[in-house]
């Protein structure tokens, strides 16, 4: 029972990571993004290889992940940012499926649809960290940098010129802003600190295959942004506390055949966005509709 | 804002047969003129003249099909809207572009942030920005309403800190696109206050305006467009009291 829970809490803030990396560019700097799931993935990868031939310790894992991701992000926002908001999605969209083949494929880095296997538990100075209540203070250690990282850059200068952005990228450019200069690093740092996110998971769990890096997990963590308030601190992550609780939860309910599990859970899902989107658009968190 | 300032009446921004057609239609035409120092220049005409596109090609917002702008002797062919805007020209919009979701406060301060990295600026500096900014807020007015969200201010004070926001930067040529439309007498004599006060300070003014008391109370120059054309450009009385400009701008045309 008590792995049990301190399982779900790894599993909260990993995912938790996610959504507060993808509400620095959703709710600061108005960018949609499809393809977090590909950095969550890319820094789950690298980080197994690394640790498998490198060194397992998560002061090297943590920078090769964040780096990689870094970089790619670099290939997506270059082009994808010079032009309007919509072709970013697109973009990313089009990213996420190329990139859930290449997992698929490239069967010497990733394993291919089997997945990489015994990957080395995660090594903070020295010391194997692999039970989940030990890993919990890792993993929530890993969200609370995160968060104050995110929470700093947000309240600096940075912050404000992703808002004004947000609101008028002309009016920005008017100020002195190099518009593109400045969206292309607020993806290039929400990629890199989702990377985190997939090293984590890679350690944690010991198998990664590219199940948990598909498109179904771009959308997840992007309904954990919107249901919890887009573009406030708290909203993320009680988003994702509330979508990874959500199927433990049903599968509490002592009557319902485990068949029926995940079907029930697409229709809270469905229903809740709906209900949401009409009585509460800013999401849990967030500012009431204005009436 | 007082940077290596030009004599008064020095060429700032030249301009030099400006061109821009959308489709068929030739927006701007043939157009030259001098924004000079501490000069405050109209323009006016009817609605379509191409008064927001001449700023809109001045500023680099828009592509020019040919002709020349220089600013402070620099050709700026190429140059971007944010690298003209850190060599000192500001600009106004109509629909006036605030930062909705940010406070009159965070508003004015983004408008004196260049950079795209937060870089460490000393306490001397951030007392001086803010004792220059609480300045720029009790001129406008807006000083009680710092902490409110611009998409919740009243008309009014949404002009003004559009006003607030280019006050607060370096900028030596304002370009104003009608700052003054739709504001009552008080807030009016406000608003020229603020810029005549501005003007004394070193600011170079271009300004779209319709309301003709305020072109008159204001101007140095008046410069008259219709459908691209500069039809006109010298002292306001010359300018308003040509009776064929005056049956242009008030409809009369056959």
């Amino acid at each position: 029972m008590e792995a049990y829970i301190y399982n779900l809490v790894n599993l909260i803030a990993i995912y938790a990571i996610l959504a507060v990396t993808l509400n620095f560019i959703m709710g600061y700097a108005g960018i949609y993004s499809l393809a977090h799931a590909v950095f969550f993935g890319l820094g789950a990868y690298v980080a197994a290889w690394v640790a498998l031939h490198v060194h397992p310790s998560i002061f090297v894992t943590l920078p090769a992940a964040m780096a990689s991701a870094a970089a790619l992000s670099l290939l997506l926002a270059l082009p994808a940012l010079r032009v309007r908001g919509e072709y970013f999605v697109a973009a990313s969209l089009g990213l996420q499926v190329l990139a859930v083949t290449v997992f698929s494929e490239w069967k010497s880095f990733t394993g291919g649809i089997g997945g990489v296997l015994a990957i080395p538990p995660a090594d903070v100075f020295g010391v194997e960290v692999f039970k989940p209540q030990h890993f919990a203070i890792v993993s929530i250690i890993a969200l609370i940098v995160v968060i104050g990282l995110i929470n700093a850059l947000v309240h600096s200068s940075f912050g404000r010129n992703l808002r004004a952005i947000r609101d008028s990228e002309s009016a920005a450019a008017s100020f002195g802003k190099n518009v593109p200069m400045i969206k292309t690093l607020s993806v290039v740092i929400s990629a890199a600190l989702a990377a985190i996110a997939g090293a984590l998971y890679a350690s944690y769990m010991s198998f990664i295959n590219v199940e948990s890096f598909t498109l179904d997990t771009s959308v997840l963590v992007m309904a954990m942004v919107i249901i919890g308030g887009t573009g406030t601190v708290a909203g993320p992550i009680v988003g994702a506390a509330l979508l990874m609780l959500l199927p433990s939860a049903i599968s509490w309910i002592d009557f319902l055949p485990q068949t029926e599990v995940g079907a029930l859970q697409q229709i809270i899902y469905g229903l809740g966005m709906t209900l949401l989107m009409i009585f509460r658009p800013g999401g849990i968190v967030g500012r009431r509709a204005a009436v | 804002m007082t940077k290596t300032s030009p004599a008064l009446g020095e060429p700032l921004m030249q301009i030099r047969n400006l061109d821009k057609s959308f489709g068929g239609v030739k927006a701007v035409q043939d157009v030259s003129m001098d924004l000079r120092a501490g000069i405050v220049t109209t323009l006016v005409g009817p609605n379509g003249a191409g008064k927001t596109t001449f700023f809109n090609l001045i500023t680099g917002n828009l592509a020019r099909d040919s002709g020349q702008v220089t600013w402070l002797g620099q050709d700026t062919a190429g140059l971007k809207p944010y690298r003209l805007a850190r060599a000192g020209v500001g600009r106004t919009y109509q629909d006036l572009r605030l930062f909705d979701g940010m406070s009159v406060w965070e508003n004015v301060l983004n408008a004196t942030e260049h950079g795209a990295f937060p870089m460490p600026i000393s306490r001397a500096h951030r007392r001086g920005r803010r004792e220059r900014m609480e300045h720029v807020l009790e001129r406008t007015g807006l000083i009680d309403k710092r902490h409110t969200r611009a998409i919740d201010l009243a008309y009014a004070e949404r002009k003004f800190l559009s006003m607030a926001r280019i006050m607060a930067t370096e900028a030596q040529l304002w370009l104003l696109d009608e700052p003054a439309s739709g504001l009552d007498p008080n807030s009016y004599e406000r608003f020229l206050t603020i810029l005549r006060e501005d003007v004394a300070g070193g600011v170079t003014v271009c300004i779209i305006e319709h309301n003709l008391d305020i072109v008159v109370g204001i101007s140095d120059r008046i410069a008259f467009l219709d459908r691209g054309k500069l039809l006109a450009d010298g002292d306001p009385k010359t300018v308003l009291n040509d009776p064929e400009l005056a049956r242009i701008y008030f409809g009369d045309r056959a």
